[in-house]
This record gives structure tokens, sequence and C-alpha cells, in this order.
């Protein structure tokens, strides 16, 4: 059965087409950035630049497979991070702080999905919302940056782990924000691939139909989407404050864009229903790993995000002509199969 | 179980009025367990209508349905389901990006045993294994149980489709298996494959109204046929009995109704 025909190469470039591109990328600015980019230490580095997008991309991610694109998220993530440094700065415990910011962007992500439950459009009602959470935030701040006592949150924003020495060798550890990104990552994937719960979440994505005439309740799945991307967004405002030790009322529309491209290079049609989180988590490195390259050439940073928009758009196009050509070939492939049945029962 | 010789499904005397227009006017209809009926007519003739009130979406003005000879009384399609009827509509309703196995057990999932099956964890294995058992028994046939229903052909979607509905209707006593145009948009192998899987339902004991357009598929795969024209049924008639120019002639209105019919 293993023959090398088009739909196999077809099918392997859709599902590791994204990781093929990361590997080439590193091998490429390995010998064109030699000998910076080629190191542990950059590649730590890498887990903590790639690292705020990664949380955003999750949180779209997570609308995306829900049906939804939410482009709220950035609103959600100022309104969430403003409050909690107001708490923070009042002197509040911090772990209090986080957990209210939690919930605030999970009172967001329900407000969107009662919302767009109503029949209106997710991306006019999520753009509404995005002004809605960061005007809230200027007004909580009067406009201005919070920095009061933001500097204790480096535990969480910029220290490293698991840094060691061995004789000559310094290994400068992994930064703090990866840790997040890789408990988000594997929940989510936990529950997408092995829970009945994101099976039905990935269905009401991807024909909620289905999932109705089976008996299930499709909108509480919808809900669920808008949710979780809430949840998520909120925990992205507040790694980003850590990282930045100051919580800034100005959405941070500018993650969006990454976090988009690197669900979009992940391969998901972003008419939700189907998606892969390590993909998007390989999509976001994959920024990264521009970024990182270019800036060790020197070159400016301005080139990387038209990269990054490029990016996007042929991450588009690719999904589009490589599914639409997956669907060509095995439907050839199926005839073919169908065929042989039909003669069989015949010869009966 | 039921008598096996009363009807699974009934209908009798039914009316179904749109303000002043009579969609449906005085139709009997009967389908047995273990029967394809063929439901045929041109547009607008009231085969979707009178399907459509048989998955209770529709409700009639006066008439009676009967299932295994209990008079019942549909609101909505959920009533129908109970009852033991399930509905193939044309657009499948499947979830492309799922595999065949999930597509089939969507709504019924198999929960892992333990501690993991009480947070939801779901048992792949078990799923497809089940899957692959319902089908077997069905006679139906799908190559692969773990690829993504999108990267079947439109006779192995259709076939998943109609096995999911099939299988509910089959953990349902004795079913009644209702398909809308199931050939619509199909090439000519997919609809053989078609053809043989609504065969074999029947076979399997299953009662099944086909509602088409496709003459071949009425003929090939259904062992008796009920022509509506204009709300009025015009013949019903076993399949061996008759003839493509006859039943084109009853679809058309150039054949005079059978005699019983009025």
């Amino acid at each position: 059965m293993k023959k090398f025909d088009t739909l196999s190469v077809l099918v392997f470039v859709r599902s590791w087409g994204i990781t093929t591109l990361l590997v080439a990328l590193g091998i490429f600015f390995s010998i064109w950035d030699a000998p910076i980019f080629g190191t542990l230490d950059n590649f730590s580095l890498l887990l903590g630049s790639s690292s705020i997008s990664a949380i955003f991309a999750a949180a779209i991610a997570m609308g995306a497979y829900s049906g939804a694109l939410d482009l709220s998220v950035p609103g959600t993530a100022a309104v969430a991070s403003v409050s909690m440094a107001m708490v923070i700065g009042a002197g509040g415990d911090p772990i209090t702080a986080m957990l209210l910011a939690l919930v605030i962007g999970t009172a967001v992500g329900l407000f969107n999905g009662l919302i767009v439950q109503t029949g209106l459009n997710p991306l006019a009602v999520t753009i509404g919302t995005l002004s809605i959470t960061s005007g809230l935030a200027a007004i909580l701040t009067n406009g201005l940056p919070l920095y009061d006592k933001m500097e204790n949150l480096g535990w969480l924003g910029t220290s490293n782990y698991f840094n060691f020495e061995i004789g000559d060798f310094v290994f400068s550890g992994i930064p703090s924000t990866f840790f997040v990104v890789a408990v988000i990552y594997v929940i989510g994937t936990i529950f997408l691939t092995k829970t009945r719960g994101g099976i039905r979440f990935l269905a009401a994505g991807g024909n909620a139909e289905a999932l109705r005439r089976s008996g299930v309740n499709s909108n509480i799945y919808r809900l669920l989407g808008f949710t979780l991307s809430g949840l998520i967004a909120a925990i992205g405002g507040i790694v980003t404050s850590a990282y930045t030790a100051q919580a800034t009322p100005q959405a941070p529309t500018a993650v969006l864009f990454d976090g988009l491209t690197a669900v979009a290079l992940s391969g998901l049609s972003l008419a939700g229903g189907r998606g892969s989180l390590p993909k998007v988590w390989v999509g976001a490195m994959v920024i990264a790993v521009i970024g990182n390259g270019l800036l060790i050439k020197n070159i400016q940073p301005f080139w990387t995000i038209s990269i990054t928009g490029a990016l996007l758009i042929l991450a588009l196009a690719g999904e589009h002509y490589i599914g639409k050509a997956v669907a060509k070939q095995a439907v050839a492939k199926s005839n073919v199969s169908a065929h042989k049945e039909v003669k069989t029962a015949g010869a009966k | 179980m039921s008598d096996k010789n009363l009807p699974a499904l009934d209908l009798q005397g039914i009316d179904l009025h749109y303000g002043y227009v009579k969609a449906l006017d005085g139709i009997n209809f009967h389908v047995k367990q273990g029967e394809a009926v063929a439901l045929l007519g041109d547009n607008g003739a009231g085969k979707s209508t009178l399907l459509k009130l048989m998955s209770g979406v529709h409700r009639q003005t006066h008439g009676t349905i009967r299932v295994h000879g209990e008079e019942v009384s549909f609101h909505s399609p959920r009533d129908s389901a109970k009852a033991g009827i399930e509905m193939v509509y044309q657009d499948l309703a499947l979830v492309d990006a799922l595999d065949s196995a999930t597509n089939l057990l969507l709504g019924r999932e198999i929960l892992r045993k333990g501690p993991l099956g009480w947070l939801g964890f779901i048992d792949r294995k078990r799923m497809v294994e089940e899957a692959t058992s319902e089908t077997e028994r069905l006679g139906v046939k799908i190559a692969n149980m773990t690829r993504p229903v999108e990267m079947l052909s439109g006779g192995q979607r259709q076939g998943v489709a109609l096995a999911r509905a099939a299988v509910r209707v089959t953990d349902n006593a004795n079913g009644i298996l209702l398909l809308d145009e199931p050939t619509a948009a199909l090439g000519y192998e997919q609809k053989v494959m078609v053809e043989q899987l609504i065969k074999r339902l029947a076979d399997h004991g299953l009662a099944v109204v086909v509602v088409t357009h496709d003459l071949p598929l009425a003929f090939n795969a259904t062992s008796r046929m009920v022509v509506l024209n204009r709300g009025r049924k015009v013949c019903d008639i076993e399949t061996k009995q008759t003839t493509y120019e006859n039943i084109v002639g009853w679809i058309t209105g150039a054949k005079e109704p059978q005699k019983d019919m009025q």
C-alpha cells in the first residue's frame, strides 16, 4: 500500500508542510546567521519571543475551531491586564489579580458568544467588542500605562528556568512564558483530540447541523469557543504585562495579526471544524524564526511585518489549493475502488 | 417486536392545506418492514411534502399516521425520531474533518472506562471497532474508518450518512428510514453503490422510503413504487409489474391514474 503517488504527497504537504517549512527555515538561518542562530541559547530566546504570539494564536484558534473568528482578542487582553495591574498597584495579591483578569476574559468571551448566538455576524460583533473593551481599558487608566509593582511579575514574564553550566557550556534556561504556552497547548490538544467535548466542539465548528441532528445542543459548543478564546486572550494579556512589566490600555492589535497568521499557517480552514493546536504553535515559531533570523542579520524589523503578511496570504492560498487538490485526488481514487466493488458484486 | 403484517408506517387519508392550496389530497401510503418503497413525482407533486410529514417537519391537516399500528402525532422531527423514524437529508450533514467512525457515533461517543471516562475521554479504538461492526452488520462497506470523510467519494459519504441513520433506527426496534434524493449529484458508479446499499438495508429488515427523481434508482433498489401527481396518489404498484413508460406516464400525468386510487 505504501505507494508514492500524488495523493500521498499532497496529504503529506497538508499535514507536514508547515513543520517542513520551520525545519527548512531553521537550517537556512543556521547557515546564513552562523554561528549565532543555531545555538541552544538562541533557541531558548526563540521559545520566549514566540510565546506571546503563540498564546494569542491559541485564543484565535479556539474561536476559529468553533467556527468564528474572534477579533476582540486584543481588547480582551487589554482590559484584563489593566484590571490586573490596578489590583496589583493597589497592593492586592498578584494571584487574585490574575484570577480577576481570567474571570474578565471569560466574561467577555461569554458576552461575545451570547450575542453571536442571536444570529449577528461574529466578525462585526467581535470588532464591536474590541472597541468596547479597549475603550474600557483606557477609561480605567485614563489612557496611561500602569507600571506600579508590575516588576514583581518577573517570575512569570522574564525569568528563565532550568539554566545550567557544565564547564564552559552555559545554557541560559527556558523562558517562563514558554511554560504558559506549553500548559495551554498541551491541555488544549488533549481536550480537542481525546475528549468527547473536544470532538463535539470541532463538530460544532465544522457542521453544526450534523451535531444538532445527532441530538446534541450545538449552541453550547459555539459558546464554549468564544469563552475559551476570551479566557486565553486574558492569559495573553497577563503574560504580556508580566513580560513588559507594564499594563497598557492600548489593545495589542499587532499580536492579533501574528496570531491569525500562525493559525492560517497551521493549515486550518478559518471557517472552522478542523485543526491541530501543535501546528498553530509551529506557525507561531515560523514567524518568530523569521523575525529572529532577520534581526541577527541586522535587517530592519519592518521586513518581518511585511513577510508575515505575505505568509498569511500564501498560507491561505496553499490551504485552498492543496485542500481542493486532495479532495480531487481522493475522489478519483475512491471511484476506482467503487468500480472494483461493483465488479465483484456482479461476479457473485 | 411488532406484528409483521402491520405496516411499519401507515398514512391514511392525508390532506395538507397551505391556506387555500391543497398540497396533499387524500393520500394513503404505507411501508412494511423489509420493504423499500420509491416515492416518485414531478417537482411540486407533493412527494417531499409527504416525506416531511413522515419525519415530523410538517403536520397534516386531516388524516392519521400510524407507526407499527399505533397512532402518532408528530410535532417535531424529534418526535418522529423517537418513534424510530430517521431521515437522511440531501446535504448528508457530515462533519468533513472528522473520520467516518466519529461521524457515525457523533452524539453517542464511547468513553473510556474509569476516571478518564468521567473526564470525558473517548475510547478511539472501541469507537472504530463499534463503527466497523455496526456498518458490517448493515452490509455497508466503508473503506477507511479513520479517514476524514472529506477524503471519501460522494458514494462513500452517502454510505456513511445512510449507515448513521440506519444504525440509529435499528437501535430503536424496527426502524424506518426516509431518504431524500440519495443519489442527487452522484456519479454512475456511486449511484450503483447507493442502490445496493438501499437493497441491503431493506433486506436487513428496515422499512425504507426513497424520494427520488432518479428512475433507474427506483427500479433497481425498490420493490414498490408510489407516484404522486399534483398532491394526489396516481399509482401504487409493484416494481416488477410496471415499466418505465408507465411510470413516466403517471409522473407527467399523460397516463390515467390507476382505478382504485381515488
